[in-house]
């Protein structure tokens, strides 16, 4: 029978800014199905409008065959259940307080719990572990307590399609398989319906049978995982080489991605980065990924950017903590921008400490047809702490310069660069 | 820290509901002619029907002080006292906040203006209840328009309208009493700090059913507010109507509020303080929460109003807040670093 049919679903938050663009989805009664893809691909979206959050613009939503629409709150709660990726409760309710809330969508206005709601509620503790500590504040767990708590909550509620929503992302390893094989288990023994939404692809391809991988709003795959978490899928969706391999002991697939450095083209050009005061963002980063040789300069010793330089193993010339740029390092700082064919000038702050990293665009300029590409020279007057507004008049001289270009943020480099 | 994890919810029921009562005894003991609690006992059963006629009746001056006098007042303090108490703890839940209290939606502070107003312009004195209430729910409904965006109740903006609207009574209030004449001002402070002296028994025929009828919507309610603490979305998804329990819970506890300051004016820190130790003594199920604190509430404002009474009526908000602050503060050093709070 078919547990749930979603039919050409267009829908979202704000008006004319659909996140799930013309959805088809449909499960039978006990399938396992996984949804992946990248941020903003619509897979929590998809969760609010199974459960009735979110109602759809265009198509419909059956459960069961029932349209969710016609189904009042407590219908739908008494079908499905959710299980979100994290609870906070502000007050200390006992664990088993917060256990049988499951039963709500059972119990008229003013009914009380009765003997069948305690039994089915220990029930679930019971398959959950949480029974040892029903009698415990829900705030004085951990978060993995907690949301096996959460999930025994869920399963009280009895439903027949129980909707994961990056459920265990914030469990450790350890946990995360605990919680999964009590759900696969409920699944395998009792048909329990499930559909999970996962970040991590090897934990959707362990667990589900069919993965749904979700592009701006759009099925890009439906399938088993074999067929959906193939590279070419997850190039297309994710924009990154990945490896999938079958796991030796059980099978199953696990996805790692490759360094993107190998597949790159450019890797023979060299940009050497004078930056500062953590100005380069991820301009550093990304000019490794896209295969630039990089090197950078000058940097004082403690600055955020040498950080993150010598964490991707980039050459630079250092100065001392919070001393100025000694001639020493002037001349080694040119020597590498004579090596480079691009010279990056960030927006860096410039004060009496570091302006010879200034005068030595000066000298690049005029001695060397070099490419040099500036970030937001507009605003050089704003950053320029220099007694004599040396920078900016250095940068107003260059402006002219035909090897010499101007772009707004580090984002727009590789726009330059390309061309 | 250790909570209550068996919450003693029935002990607690019969235990406050025996002080609450004891409480209105000794209350109306009290006072500048001196009334033994057998006699008074007697005043009270010998009116009830069916069993009035066992109980001698003691007509004369006795009867009518506690009768006409005493008792009007001490009722209006019990039923001021549940009223905020219940309306703090609906409101607490609403917010999920632990610090929320009939105060912050304005209701007090536009009450407490309203009568400042009436007073100023010599307003009849039995007006001035309805125009403390009109003030009062034009505050709050206006903190609640404030509060909403596109269609939902948005706490955290409903909270600064609340802080915002509540310094702007504060303000106009003060600048009333800035222009009043000296007779006048200790009427408006009066009603600034609260005060049950010349309560009659009309007062309680209106704010009796209001207090009954409130409490039971909030309790009807109670179930819903405890699924809403894990969250909105999830007490959604579990069947839970979220946005009409919210109208419902807040019009309900303001309504409580601002018609109990209507009569009374504003008496601070019960609303606050009595869902706060209710909490502790029997957790946070409004199940239980909300008849454990609609009993300590009612019992506490008699006893305050009762020390009130003995010390030449000073007004009833400033023994709350002195007996409230420091407890609250204990309560605040004894909770420190729990997430309970």
């Amino acid at each position: 029978m078919v547990m749930l049919d979603i039919k050409n679903v267009t829908t979202g938050y704000t008006e004319k800014n659909p996140v799930l663009k013309n959805l088809n989805v449909s499960m039978d009664e006990g399938d396992f199905i996984g949804i992946v893809g990248p941020n903003g691909s619509g897979k929590s979206t998809l969760i609010n409008c199974i459960t009735g959050i979110l109602e759809p613009w265009k198509g419909s939503v059956k459960i069961k065959n029932e349209t969710l629409t016609d189904l009042s709150r407590k219908e739908i709660a008494r079908n499905v259940a959710v299980v979100p990726q994290d609870t906070y409760i502000n007050f200390p309710y006992s664990v088993k307080e917060i256990i049988l809330m499951g039963r709500s969508p059972y119990l008229g206005r003013l009914e009380n719990y009765d003997k069948k709601d305690h039994e089915i509620a220990e029930r679930e503790m019971k398959t959950t572990e949480t029974y040892r500590f029903r009698k415990r504040g829900i705030n004085e767990l951990s978060g993995g307590e907690i949301q096996r708590v959460i999930v025994a909550r869920a399963l009280t509620q009895d439903p027949e399609l129980l909707l994961l929503d990056e459920a265990t992302s914030h469990l450790d390893i350890g946990h995360k398989k605990e919680v999964m094989d009590t759900i696969k288990k409920k699944n395998e023994k009792e048909g329990l319906s499930v559909i999970s939404v996962h970040h991590n692809l090897s934990l959707a391809a362990r667990y589900c049978e069919k993965i749904l991988l979700l592009d701006e709003g759009k099925e890009h795959a439906f399938g088993t995982p074999e067929e959906v978490l193939t590279n070419s899928h997850l190039r297309a969706v994710y924009g990154i080489e990945a490896e999938v391999h079958e796991h030796p002991k059980d099978g199953s697939l696990y996805v790692s991605p490759v360094d993107e450095q190998v597949s790159s083209k450019s890797k023979e050009k060299t940009v050497h980065v004078i930056c500062g005061g953590g100005s380069t963002n991820t301009l550093l980063k990304d000019l490794i990924e896209k295969g630039y040789e990089v090197t950078a300069g000058v940097l004082n010793v403690m600055d955020s950017d040498l950080e993150k330089a010598d964490f991707l193993d980039i050459k630079t010339i250092t100065e001392a903590p919070f001393s100025s740029i000694t001639e020493e390092s002037y001349e080694k700082n040119l020597e590498l921008i004579q090596d480079a064919d691009i010279l990056i000038m960030t927006d860096f702050p410039v004060g009496e400490g570091n302006k010879k990293n200034i005068e030595v665009l000066e000298e690049c300029v005029r001695d060397y047809s070099k490419e040099v590409i500036l970030i937001d020279p507009e605003n050089i007057a704003d950053r320029d702490y220099t007694y004599d507004d040396m920078a900016s008049k250095v940068y107003y001289e260059i402006s002219e310069k035909k090897n010499v270009r101007g772009v707004d943020s580090t984002k727009k480099v590789f726009s330059v660069l390309q061309n | 820290m250790s909570h209550p994890l068996k919450p003693h919810f029935k002990k607690s029921l019969v235990i406050f509901g025996t002080l609450t009562f004891i409480t209105v005894v000794i209350s109306l003991s009290l006072g500048s002619v001196s009334i033994p609690s057998k006699t008074i006992l007697d005043i009270l059963f010998s009116r009830v029907p069916v069993i009035g006629g066992l109980f001698p009746s003691h007509p004369g001056p006795e009867s009518t002080i506690i009768l006409k006098i005493r008792l009007p007042r001490i009722l209006l303090g019990l039923i001021a006292g549940v009223s905020l108490s219940v309306s703090g703890s609906s409101m607490q839940g609403v917010f999920k906040n632990p610090m929320a209290s009939p105060f912050i939606l304005g209701v007090s502070a536009g009450g407490a203006f309203g009568a400042a107003v009436g007073i100023f312009f010599d307003i009849p004195w039995y007006l001035l209840p309805l125009i403390a209430f009109i003030f009062g729910m034009g505050t709050m409904l206006t903190v609640f328009f404030l509060g909403r965006v596109r269609g939902r109740t948005h706490v955290s903006t409903l909270l600064l309208a609340g802080l915002a609207m509540n310094f702007l009574m504060t303000a106009l209030t003060s600048l009333i009493l800035f222009y009043s004449d000296p007779a006048e001002r200790m009427s408006i402070v009066a009603w600034t700090w609260g005060s049950l002296s010349g309560t009659v028994w009309n007062d309680i025929w209106i704010s009796l059913p209001v207090m009954v009828i409130g409490t039971g919507a909030v309790y009807a309610y109670a179930r819903d507010l405890n699924v809403i603490q894990t969250g909105e979305t999830s007490a959604k998804q579990l069947g839970i109507e979220v946005e009409k329990t919210k109208m419902i819970q807040l019009i309900t506890s303001s309504l409580l509020a601002a018609v109990v300051i209507s009569f009374t004016g504003v008496i601070g820190f019960v609303g606050l303080i009595i869902p706060h130790a209710s909490r502790l003594l029997v957790g946070p199920d409004h199940k239980k929460l909300i008849p454990i604190s609609a009993l300590l509430g009612g019992s506490f404002l008699v006893m305050c109003d009762a020390v009130s009474r003995v010390s030449g009526n000073i007004w009833v908000g400033v023994i709350t807040g002195l007996f409230g602050a420091p407890f609250f503060i204990y309560l605040l050093i004894r909770n420190r670093g729990d997430t309970g709070w």
